[in-house]
């Protein structure tokens, strides 16, 4: 059509002259029998034209409408408004989309054209994709409603049918790692095809068909699959699958909950299996080394893999704690582990790498239901430690000191302090005895002396041994010093603790330094004056009594390359009668022979359930104090509610046993600190 | 005081039997202190509040004196009265065989079908003193809970004493009846 200026002078004119309804109607009539013909051309299309046509139709239409509408201008400003009529462009959308849109042939087939080029493009064709955006365009321009109701719908519809054949196609042929990266292909591939040639609003919508239909309907068959899901990826640090898993199954509900709940009853798994292992139960060292191992390994996928995902690492934590809980034992073995590390493990190693393993100790320390069972082996341990003088650091032992106390409060490390204070002030008194005697000691033997505060110190005290004549006077020397400056004390020796240095000449004259305990000392120096003595001769000598004899003889005599003693008969066991000569025919490739052990050992049976029944004890009274303290500020109290308040109050040292407490509340009933209240049963009332 | 001889006089006197439990509701009336004695005030003042004077009149009352046991309340008051009484003076706790004495006495009045039971677990487990809480739970127990423990709530606060005897009687193969299948027990 040609504008003209006569046109535009007829159409106002027109207009002016009150005829505007003849010019609206005859615009209508007009332009749709064009239309007509239009939508006839583009209905006889063949083939692949019948996109380009449409298209090439429709954008001469938007000219023209363009054109219409700056003619009709005056008549699209005054009488359209007042009569209420469409807008001339949009009269011209309209009837663009009844009259060729939805004509019978067209409308379906436009639709079926466009998702067979999708799922052409899909399949890997390359497809016109200047041409679907023109014709997408035109939909959206024809209104939202029609891209919905004309494309999106069926779009999605085809869509949801195409991934759920493929995801179901990919699960049987692929395995977990692969079928996820043709899902996140797909992903990318759909985004990006929305940002080409789809109207934005329709990302949200195909990505959560992709998501649902690739993702989440295949979730628990994915995780689970055998050799490639998810176990597996862990089993073989598969860090970039583990990302990839991470990301697509946060995208689907609950996910991520499957993830993690996988990841933790495998890990619970893993550590249960460990914990029980009789052959790793062996080693505690290497026990919690693999511990310390299995949670490096998580918390590397967590990092690398999860996103440091808080909810994860929660998870790992409460897997740690359940299973490492399982083995009663785990806090000795942790104890174990921290000494071997003190003792010896961390010599040469730099400041910072002390701390780093100090804190993975106290990480495991902090998954232990059973706080007071550690604290007291860390107690025997470490006192074994000092006394030996076997610690690699100072400042590694009064490093851990301070974050036990950070983490359990003053009362857990009050004493272990202690045991260092004496330590040092013994020392100190070591330094004053011999400047104030030295001299008149000459030739004794050289005495070292550790003066231990009862209490401080986990030992039980041994009862008195007869000490060789040899070294009596210089510790009667030591004690009149001591007894001097501290006037109201009592020193006792503790004979089970001590080692001595002793030089010995053997049959060939051969000399060898012997590193003994103080028990195998008294022992040993009774050979001096006898040629032979029977066990019970040995017992008479030294009053050490029987069974630590027996121990400390096997020691003497029977361990290849430190029998300094020979024994007769050459039985494994030690009889009474047994007798004992001194080995002439010694020999060792070493100068100094260490025979004496004070060093920190995994417990025997019968060792472990002694100590368990102190510590056992050692609760109850901390039950009743809190009970106590429970009662006092809430005057009356249901069994159940003291049960839970209880137990809160302890659970940072350990988990009470609900059947103790009851034990407790009976007791303190009976001594009359409770009652019961007469009318509920079950209520308990504070005496005051 | 009356100890036990003139208390075995008594007994022929009224015609009644040393160790029948109508004694003990005697000697709740008279608030005695210990079993087998009687000061001259309990005996004095608890034959006054039963209106009792003579002989005669004492005899008449023994009939009402053991029905006494059927009230509820009453009951209730006399069992735990007889803690008190038949304990050691000067013990916290009731010793073993006489706490079972007892129990036998006042159960066949109350009727608790796992009275031998629990008697033959305290003997084959527990082998100490009963305490004063544990006696008195003990009667809640009998009364409360039915004796195929169908209604037993392990969170119930009893005293764990009776929670080991619930554990024992499940061990046993307690059956609805109150009876123990396993007849090596008996």
């Amino acid at each position: 059509m040609q504008v003209t200026l006569g046109c535009l002078r007829n159409a106002y004119n027109m207009v002016l002259q009150k005829f505007g309804e003849k010019l609206y109607s005859g615009l209508v009539t007009t332009m749709t029998s064009h239309l007509r013909q239009i939508s006839q051309s583009i209905e006889s299309a063949q083939g692949e034209i019948f996109l380009e046509e449409l298209n090439r139709k429709w954008v001469e239409h938007n000219k023209a409408l363009l054109m219409i509408r700056d003619i009709l201008m005056y008549m699209d400003r005054t009488f359209v408004p007042s009569s209420r009529k469409t807008p001339v462009h949009e009269l011209g959308l309209n009837l663009w989309r009844d009259v060729v849109i939805h004509s019978n042939k067209t409308q379906s087939r436009l639709l079926d054209t466009l998702i067979d080029l999708v799922l052409k493009e899909r399949n890997g064709e390359v497809i016109n994709r200047g041409l679907m955006r023109n014709l997408i365009k035109m939909l959206m321009d024809l209104g939202l409603s029609v891209y919905q109701n004309d494309f999106e719908k069926h779009f999605i519809e085809v869509s949801k049918d195409f991934y759920c054949c493929e995801s179901q196609k990919f699960i049987e042929s692929c395995n977990c790692g692969d079928y996820l990266k043709k899902a996140e292909r797909r992903l990318n591939e759909e985004m990006e095809r929305v940002s080409h040639y789809l109207d934005p609003s329709s990302e949200s919508k195909i990505i959560k068909v992709v998501e649902t239909e690739m993702i989440e309907n295949h979730m628990h068959t994915l995780v689970h699959m055998e050799n490639s899901g998810l176990v597996s990826m862990f089993v073989d640090d598969k860090y970039e699958d583990l990302e990839r898993i991470y990301n697509l199954f946060r995208r689907v509900p609950s996910g991520l909950t499957i993830v993690k709940d996988v990841m933790t009853s495998f890990i619970r798994d893993t550590g249960k299996q460990l914990i029980m292992d009789p052959e790793r139960l062996k080693d505690p060292v290497d026990f919690v080394q693999r511990l310390l191992d299995l949670k490096d390994k998580y918390d590397k996928a967590i990092t690398l893999a999860f996103n440091n995902d808080k909810t994860f690492q929660n998870a790992l934590n409460s897997a740690f704690e359940y299973f490492i809980n399982l083995n009663a034992r785990s806090p000795e073995f942790i104890s174990l582990f921290v000494d071997d590390k003190l003792r010896r493990g961390l010599k040469g190693v730099g400041e910072e790498d002390v701390e780093i393993v100090l804190d993975k100790v106290m990480m495991l320390f902090r998954y232990l239901q059973e706080k007071d069972m550690f604290e007291k082996y860390y107690k025997q341990h470490l006192a074994k430690r000092l006394l030996s003088g076997k610690t690699v650091s100072d400042e590694a032992e009064r490093s851990l000191i301070v974050k036990l106390k950070t983490e359990c409060g003053y009362q857990f490390t009050s004493k272990l302090e202690g045991m260092f204070t004496d330590m040092k002030t013994s020392y100190d008194m070591m330094q004053g005895f011999l400047a104030c005697h030295g001299a008149e000691l000459g030739d004794s033997p050289t005495l070292s002396v550790q003066v231990l505060t009862t209490g401080s110190w986990p030992t039980q005290s041994s009862p008195q041994c007869n000490l060789p004549s040899e070294i009596l006077g210089v510790c009667e020397k030591f004690r009149s010093y001591y007894l001097g400056a501290h006037s109201g004390r009592r020193l006792s020796w503790q004979a089970n603790m001590g080692n001595a240095d002793l030089k010995a000449t053997f049959g060939k004259g051969q000399k060898h330094e012997l590193n003994v305990s103080t028990y195998q000392m008294c022992v040993l120096m009774l050979f001096n004056n006898a040629d032979r003595l029977s066990c019970k001769e040995i017992e008479q000598a030294t009053a050490i009594p029987m069974p630590d004899l027996k121990r400390c003889l096997q020691s003497l005599a029977l361990v290849k390359g430190k029998n300094v003693l020979r024994k007769e008969p050459m039985s494994k066991d030690i009889a009474e009668d047994d007798a004992f000569f001194f080995n002439d025919k010694f020999t060792s490739k070493l100068f100094k022979v260490k025979i004496g052990t004070v060093v920190a050992q995994r417990e025997s049976e019968p060792e472990n359930i002694e100590t368990r029944q102190r510590v056992e004890e050692d609760r109850k009274p901390q039950i009743e104090a809190a009970i106590v303290r429970v009662m006092k500020s809430r005057k009356i109290l249901e069994h159940n509610n003291i049960i839970a308040e209880v137990t809160k109050q302890l659970q940072a040292r350990f988990l009470p046993n609900p059947v103790v407490i009851k034990k407790r509340i009976e007791s303190l009933i009976e001594r009359e600190f409770l009652e019961r209240d007469k009318v509920d049963r079950k209520m308990y009332r504070y005496l005051a | 005081m009356i100890f036990a001889d003139g208390i075995t006089l008594l007994c022929n006197d009224i015609q009644v039997d040393p160790q029948d439990i109508v004694m003990l509701v005697l000697s709740w009336h008279m608030k005695a202190g210990t079993m087998c004695e009687f000061s001259k005030k309990e005996f004095t003042e608890g034959l006054q509040s039963l209106g009792i004077d003579s002989l005669d009149k004492f005899r008449e009352k023994i009939p009402s004196m053991r029905s006494e046991l059927k009230d509820e309340q009453k009951f209730r008051e006399i069992y735990n009265f007889a803690f008190g009484w038949a304990k050691e003076k000067g013990q916290k706790s009731l010793a073993l065989d006489t706490a079972i004495g007892m129990w036998q006495l006042l159960f066949a009045e109350k009727q608790w079908p796992l009275v031998d039971h629990w008697c033959q677990f305290l003997q084959a487990r527990h082998n100490k003193a009963i305490s004063r809480d544990t006696w008195s739970q003990l009667l809640e127990f009998a009364k409360t809970v039915s004796s195929n423990l169908s209604d037993y709530d392990a969170e119930g606060a009893w005293p764990y004493l009776i929670d080991e005897f619930v554990d024992y009687l499940k061990e046993n193969g307690v059956n609805q009846h109150g009876q123990i299948n396993d007849s090596s027990l008996n």
